[in-house]
Order: structure tokens, then C-alpha cells, then sequence
């Protein structure tokens, strides 16, 4: 009997340490950020970073101004949560409640595989394929705020499908079952009792798709056109910030790498928010 | 009347997104497998690297050891973390918020600022050098929020019915853990690791500022070396040799799905279990 | 039955849809020029706009690059290609050591864009490559910088870039046993790992290391001690000439390139700026 307690708290601890080992991960980098981010945006003025309109660091004297950027990465990030979500959701309801058996074990292992591609192929494919085809259907040059929304919305994918679906799964069958005996068909049982319940997780998910979906750089780089200019439409082009940070920091000094993590801190900062608005969502959905 | 309408409406939005999902799935891969396998020779998988035959051995080397480093410090962190936060906190602790909040806000840092961060922190500051070390706590430290997060989320989606079963045959709260919540929430849990392999062997930038970038196979951890997506990244830089990066990624591709496959049938055979 | 059908129609329909879409046609003369460069501060751009006179001077020391804010930009050199290669309209820059038969290179002035005339100097458009130690530099470092500089260094240079040396004399060095680490540039890894090749037949008791990343992060590294060479496809800033001494390994010609369905096949400097500038906007608008 002692034993068992002193192995119960012995792991209790472990557990507890782990969480803090956690958190402080966690704050060091918030710390790096914040202690390398503020100062920056001090000496070249808050409202000239965040609402400057013109971002031309190699001119002497220099312009910090990421508002353009700060519009690229909202617009293209939208246009990626409008495309993917409401596909991912309904491909995880497909793979979950409809996709017969043998076809399942082939196109599950397919979307677990579309995780793994690296970004930079995405970028390619969408550089050859989705770029081209902007062009001929809307004009332009095709690198352009649809392209890049497009194919973020195929990146998150993976991401999105994958939590939905493990969500709808781990609802207990009863649910179903229940509805369905009640006399609801399917897509009722589905939509109306299934869904809601895996509420928490397809939340997570979305969340998480955000998150990719902000933070992805490589592929964005290279279909999105990158004009560091005020975006003008969603038929051209725009720079998002995580492109901003990675065209510039390998050849960026001082104040210019600084700012550069200062954007750091805005993309932090951003996704904190929406963080904090999905939380307040999930909050006043519960009974 | 209306209730089937919407019925139908649903039912096809849902294949039609289905098709569209694995269409695009379907040609992504076919783009990559055309482009890439005409350029497999054996050359290409020579055991030391020259600027000759470009060889991804190495960096496929490196790419294992670094996705079995990461996921041995930032599962076990991420897991009992995530057991601590929803077995032994009590429900609507405010550290539990907190936790959730900042995981999932840092799964949205672009990854270059990982790397950055790695650079200074690992490289420099703990005086590592670019090294195997280097990235792996780099990368451990980018997929702890998404393993944390699946984690928490399968265990929290286990009925509390089973949980009161076992108190109720007398089982402590270890056990009850080890043995019935956990086996439940594995697939889910495994699920997130899935994601997180897919992320690792995927990234780039965090590693070229931390690992380094030597195409050999590293002979400690102390050493550095590239993985297959910084070799990729490497090949198709100046233009040279397009074609080996994309076997480069094919040979990525068949990696991902190995390593996919093993994870699910470990899923399945601990979910019996 | 029925479904998978549809499913599997719907999915051939997609990749009809694409794949129809993807090749360009023939250049419109009426449609706008897609210009297309580098990022802000890449070593191929900084050469590109002071050569052509994009970067407009002013007599305080104020430097301004005018490129248009429309253009695109790309990080890396296959992006380019790229983007060239599938737009009939778009016209970019590419160091010359990475022309492919993917694009056509203009001749500027009447000069082909080729080696030989860089070397001779009637193609004007190209920028050293540079390497960068500190004083206190290794004997192996220096001993591996001397061959570099030698007849044979110069003879692999002289196959893919321009050598600097016409008349190096051969190589006659201590060859000493070691390890050193060379770091920086991207643009500059490819003949350096062939440098180093040719180095370690003669020398095979040593052991070089190339890490490869950019220009600045190379400078700082060298600055710092962590690597015993930098790379770097620019010339060195003030702040670094202060701690390192720099030397031309190479030259490397940077060709103006367009589509190869493009009806134009040379260009003067001024049409080249004009373009840049945004001044000219469409291919008719070229005089």
C-alpha cells in the first residue's frame, strides 16, 4: 500500500515538473521575443513600425513601416481559413461517417502523408500549377492574394482534417446512435449531434490551422509576389509578415534584424488575440 | 421536404470536398513523383556526400536521428504535461488556461523565429555550436505546443465513466492513467505525433540556423548536419540540380509514409491493449 | 458503387481543369510587363540596380532603389527561373552562373551574355565573389585561401564563373593538417565546395566544413570567430571591413533574362532601367 503511494506521488511530481519545464519553455521565448522585439520598436517609433505605410530598410535613412504587411498576412490568412476549414471539417466528416471501409485505409494514410511534404514542394506546385492558373482565369501575373490563400487552404488541410476527425471519433457511438433512433437521418445525426460534440476539438483544430496557416512562410514566398507595398486586391500581390522576416533576415543587421523580430512580437500578439476570441467562443457555446 | 433538401445539400458538399481535397492530394504526389524519380540512381544514395553525386544519404540519416531525438524530449514533456493538466489539476484552474493559451499561440510563430532563437539560446549562448543538439531541442521546443494540445484534448475527450470504473474497483489514480485513460486516448495522442513528424521532417528554416547545413553524416551529437528538407532546400538554391531535389523529396514522401504507417499500427496495438 | 464514382469523377475533373491550365502561350506585346527580383538585400540585386542605375543617388550619400514596388519578388534563384520560365511577360536578373535552357539571357549594349565577354569586359553587369578572415586567421585557412587564388584554384573557378587572375601562379603550398570551417553565401557554396574538392586531393590531410546561409550571416560568423572563412556575393559593409579583409575570389555575371518565347533579344542599359523603374510598363511601350 505504501509503495503504491509513494509511486503515485513520485509520478504526480514528475508530472508537475514537466508542466513547469512547459510553461518555462514557454516564457523564454516569449522573453527573447519581447526583450528583443520592444526595445526595436522604441527607436524606430510605434506608430512609424506598426502603422507606417512604407517598409524600405536598405534606403538611407531607412523606413520600418509593416502595415502593408501586417493587411498581406490577414487578407492572405482569411482567404485560408474561407478555403480550408469548411473543406477540412466536411473531408473529416467524410472520412469519419461515410468513407466506406477499404477506401479509407488508402486515403487516410494520404492525408497523414500531405502533413509531411515539405513547404518549399507546396511552394513549387503552387508556383506551376495554382500561379498559372490565376493568370489565365483572372489576369494578372497570377502571384496574388487568391493564389496564396489557395494554396494555404490546401497546407492547413492535413492539419484540420486530422484533429476533426480524431474528435469526431472519439465521440461516444451512443450519440449517433441515439439520434438515429429518435428518427434523425444522417446527415442530421451528423451535423446537428455529432459535430457540436466534438466541438472542443474541431475548435482546437481550427485554431491550430490558424496558427499553421500564419506562421507558414516558404510556400507563401513563393506565390504570393511579395511587393511590400499596401495590398490592392485579392488578383495581386502581397507580402505577408512571415515573408517579410524571412527575405530579410539573412542579409539584415542591427536595426534592421531587430525590426524584423519586432515583427516577431506582432505575429505573437495576433495569434494571442485570436486565441483569446476562440476561447471566448468556446466559452459561450457550452450549456 | 426542407429537412431533406439539406440533407442532400450536406451530403454532397461533403463528397464534393472530399474530391477536392484528395484530387489535389493525388496530383500534389503525382507532380512530386514525376518530377523526382527519373533522377533516383544509386548514386544519389553514396555513402559520403560530393558536389558530384549530391548523395541525400546523410542527410537521410540525420533526418531519423533528428525526428527520433525530437520526439523523445518533447513527447514525454508534452504527454505528462498534458496528463498533469487534465487528470491532476483541478477542472477550470486558471494554470490550465494559461498553459492552452500560450501552446497554441506559439504553434503560430513562424518557424525561422524558432530558429533564431535556437541560434542564439543553443548555438551561442549555451555555447553548442551548430550541431545535431542544437536543432533537435530547437525542434522539440516548435512541436511541444502541437503534442501538448492533441494530447490534452484526447485525454479530456475520455469519458469520466471510465475513470469512476476504475476508482470504483479500487484502482489508484497512476494506474487508472497508465492503464485505462491512456490506451483510450492513444489514437488521438498519436494522431498529434503523426503532425508532428510531418513538421519536423518538413522544416527548414529553424534548422539551417541551428543544425547547420554539412551534407556528411554527423559522427556525434555535438556535430552538424543537414536534414533532407535543408538538403532539398540546399539542391534547389542556385538552380543546379532541380531534379535531385525533387528525388530528394521522394525520397521524403516514402519516409513520411514509413513512419505514418508504423505510428498507426503502434496506435492500434496499444488501443487494444 | 454510385458515390465512389462521383468521387473519383469529380477528382479527374480537377486535374483536367489544372492541368489545361498550365502552360503559358505566346507573349502579348500590349500586356503588361511582369518584372520580377530579388529581395531587398540580396548581393544579385544590390550589383543589379547600381550597375543598371536603378539606385538612385543622392548627393547628401542618400541611396534610394527605385525598383518598382510592383515587382515581384523572389528569395532564390530557381524561383526566378521559374517564374520567368512560365510567364511570357516577365522579365528578371540570375547570376549567370545559373543560367539554364529554361530562359533566354538578353545581350545588354550588344554584348552577349556569356563568360568570356565578362572577362573581356564587354558585358559590364558582374560582381566579385568575396571571401572574408580576420587577422588572426589559421594556417590551414590561409594555405587553402592561397589556392584558391592560384593557377589551378582559378582554372575551377574559370569553368562555371570568371576567374579574377588570368596569370596566378601555380600553386605551391605547405599543405597542413587541420580543420577548418567555411561559412556564408549560397551563391558562393557551389564553387567553394568545388574549390575545396580540388584542394583535398592535394592536401588530403585536411578537413574543411561548409555551412552554407548568406552573405551577412557568413560575415558575422567570420567576425565572431564560429567559422575560419566567410562567403559573400557583395562587397563587404564598413562595420565589417573593420574587423575582416576581403578578397575577390571570382566574378560572376548577372544576365537579364525573359522567356524564350520572347521576341526580344537585346536590350540597352537605359530600357533595362526603365523597366525596373516602372517607368516602361508594357512590351510595346519599349523604345
Amino acid at each position: 500500500m505504501r509503495e503504491r503511494s509513494l509511486q503515485e506521488n513520485l509520478m504526480k511530481a514528475v508530472f508537475l515538473i514537466s508542466t513547469l519545464i512547459s510553461i518555462l519553455t514557454v516564457a523564454l521565448i516569449c522573453l527573447f521575443l519581447f526583450a528583443n522585439g520592444i526595445p526595436a520598436m522604441g527607436k524606430i517609433g510605434f506608430y512609424q513600425f506598426l502603422l507606417g505605410r512604407e517598409w524600405s530598410p536598405s534606403d538611407l535613412p531607412p523606413a520600418f513601416g509593416i502595415l502593408p504587411m501586417m493587411l498581406g498576412s490577414l487578407y492572405v490568412t482569411a482567404g485560408a481559413i474561407l478555403i480550408g476549414v469548411p473543406v477540412g471539417i466536411l473531408t473529416a466528416v467524410f472520412l469519419a461517417k461515410v468513407c466506406p471501409k477499404p477506401l479509407y485505409r488508402v486515403l487516410k494514410p494520404a492525408v497523414d502523408l500531405l502533413a509531411g511534404i515539405p513547404s518549399v514542394v507546396y511552394g513549387f506546385f503552387g508556383l506551376v500549377t495554382i500561379v498559372p492558373m490565376v493568370r489565365m482565369l483572372f489576369g494578372g501575373n497570377g502571384s496574388s492574394i487568391l493564389a496564396a490563400s489557395l494554396l494555404l487552404g490546401l497546407m492547413i488541410l492535413p492539419t484540420v482534417i486530422g484533429i476533426t476527425e480524431s474528435a469526431i471519433r472519439a465521440v461516444p457511438g451512443e450519440l449517433y446512435d441515439g439520434a438515429v433512433a429518435l428518427g434523425a437521418s444522417h446527415e442530421r445525426a451528423v451535423f446537428r449531434v455529432l459535430l457540436p460534440a466534438a466541438k472542443s476539438g474541431i475548435l482546437a483544430a481550427v485554431v491550430l490551422g490558424i496558427g499553421r496557416a500564419i506562421g507558414e512562410t516558404m510556400a507563401v514566398i513563393m506565390v504570393a509576389g511579395n511587393q511590400a507595398r499596401m495590398p490592392e486586391g485579392i488578383f495581386k500581390g502581397v507580402r505577408t509578415l512571415t515573408a517579410n522576416i524571412v527575405l530579410e533576415m539573412g542579409y539584415a543587421a542591427e536595426l534592421h534584424r531587430e525590426a524584423l523580430i519586432a515583427t516577431g512580437v506582432v505575429l505573437f500578439v495576433f495569434i494571442l488575440l485570436i486565441n483569446l476570441l476562440f476561447s471566448a467562443l468556446r466559452k459561450g457555446g457550452r450549456p | 421536404m426542407r429537412q431533406k433538401i439539406t440533407d442532400t445539400l450536406l451530403r454532397v458538399a461533403t463528397w464534393l470536398a472530399a474530391a477536392l481535397t484528395f484530387g489535389a492530394l493525388f496530383f500534389l504526389i503525382a507532380y512530386i513523383l514525376t518530377r523526382g524519380i527519373p533522377y533516383i540512381k544509386p548514386s544519389l544514395f553514396a555513402l559520403h556526400y560530393n558536389s558530384q553525386n549530391v548523395s541525400l544519404l546523410p542527410a537521410l540519416v540525420t533526418t531519423v536521428l533528428m525526428v527520433l531525438l525530437s520526439l523523445a524530449v518533447a513527447v514525454p514533456l508534452g504527454l505528462f504535461t498534458a496528463i498533469y493538466l487534465v487528470e491532476y489539476a483541478k477542472r477550470g484552474n486558471p494554470l490550465v488556461r494559461m498553459v492552452r493559451m500560450t501552446a497554441e499561440t506559439l504553434s503560430g510563430i513562424p518557424s525561422i523565429v524558432y530558429g533564431l532563437f535556437g541560434m542564439l539560446f543553443f548555438v551561442t549562448w549555451l555555447g553548442w555550436g551548430f550541431s545535431i543538439l542544437a536543432g533537435t531541442f530547437t525542434l522539440a521546443i516548435m512541436i511541444l505546443p502541437l503534442i501538448l494540445r492533441t494530447a490534452e484534448e484526447s485525454l479530456k475527450a475520455v469519458p469520466d465513466t471510465y475513470r469512476e470504473g476504475a476508482f470504483g474497483l479500487g484502482a489508484g489514480r497512476l494506474r487508472t492513467v497508465f492503464r485505462i485513460v491512456l490506451p483510450a486516448a492513444a489514437p488521438g495522442i498519436l494522431a498529434g505525433v503523426i503532425l508532428a513528424v510531418g513538421r519536423i521532417v518538413g522544416e527548414t528554416a529553424a534548422l539551417t540556423y541551428t543544425a547547420g547545413t554539412v551534407a556528411q553524416i554527423p559522427e556525434s551529437l555535438m556535430a552538424s548536419g543537414r536534414t533532407l528538407s535543408v538538403h532539398m532546400y540546399a539542391l534547389s538554391s542556385e538552380g543546379l540540380y532541380t531534379g535531385q531535389a525533387y528525388a530528394t523529396a521522394v525520397v521524403l514522401l516514402v519516409l513520411v509514409a514509413g513512419i505514418n504507417t508504423l505510428s498507426a499500427a503502434l496506435a492500434k496495438k496499444i488501443g487494444k491493449g | 458503387m454510385k458515390q465512389t464514382i462521383t468521387l473519383l469523377l469529380a477528382a479527374l475533373m480537377l486535374l483536367m481543369a489544372v492541368t489545361g491550365c498550365t502552360q503559358g502561350g505566346a507573349q502579348d506585346a500590349g500586356k503588361n510587363i511582369t518584372v520580377v527580383s530579388r529581395e531587398d538585400g540580396s548581393g544579385t540585386r544590390g550589383a543589379f540596380i547600381e550597375l543598371f542605375g536603378v539606385e538612385a543617388k543622392g548627393e547628401d550619400g542618400s541611396k534610394k532603389d527605385m525598383t518598382t514596388k510592383e515587382a515581384l519578388i523572389v528569395n532564390k534563384t530557381d524561383v526566378m527561373l521559374t517564374n520567368i520560365a512560365g510567364d511570357p511577360n516577365a522579365i528578371g536578373y540570375v547570376s549567370m552562373g545559373s543560367l539554364n535552357n529554361t530562359v533566354k539571357a538578353l545581350s545588354i549594349d550588344g554584348a552577349a551574355a556569356t563568360a568570356a565577354n565578362v572577362q573581356n569586359g564587354s558585358y559590364p553587369i558582374a560582381r566579385p565573389f568575396i571571401i572574408a578572415t580576420r587577422d588572426d586567421v589559421s594556417e590551414l585557412a590561409q594555405d587553402f585561401i592561397r589556392f584558391i587564388l592560384s593557377k589551378e584554384g582559378q582554372a575551377v573557378v574559370g569553368g562555371s564563373y570568371t576567374a579574377v587572375d588570368e596569370n596566378a601562379p601555380a600553386y605551391e603550398g605547405v599543405k597542413p593538417e587541420g580543420k577548418i570551417s567555411v561559412a556564408g553565401s549560397s551563391s558562393v557554396t557551389p564553387i567553394m565546395e568545388k574549390l575545396k574538392e580540388a584542394y583535398l586531393t592535394l592536401n588530403p590531410k585536411a578537413a574543411i566544413e561548409i555551412q552554407m546561409s548568406d552573405s551577412t550571416a557568413g560575415m558575422t560568423a567570420a567576425m565572431e570567430g564560429t567559422c575560419d572563412i566567410g562567403m559573400a556575393s557583395r562587397a563587404l559593409k564598413e562595420s565589417e571591413l573593420a574587423q575582416l579583409t576581403g578578397t575577390a575570389i571570382a566574378l560572376d555575371g548577372i544576365a537579364v533574362i525573359v522567356h524564350p518565347g520572347n521576341p526580344v533579344v537585346d536590350m540597352t542599359g537605359e530600357q533595362v532601367r526603365s523597366i525596373f523603374t516602372g517607368e516602361t510598363t508594357t512590351w510595346e511601350g519599349l523604345q
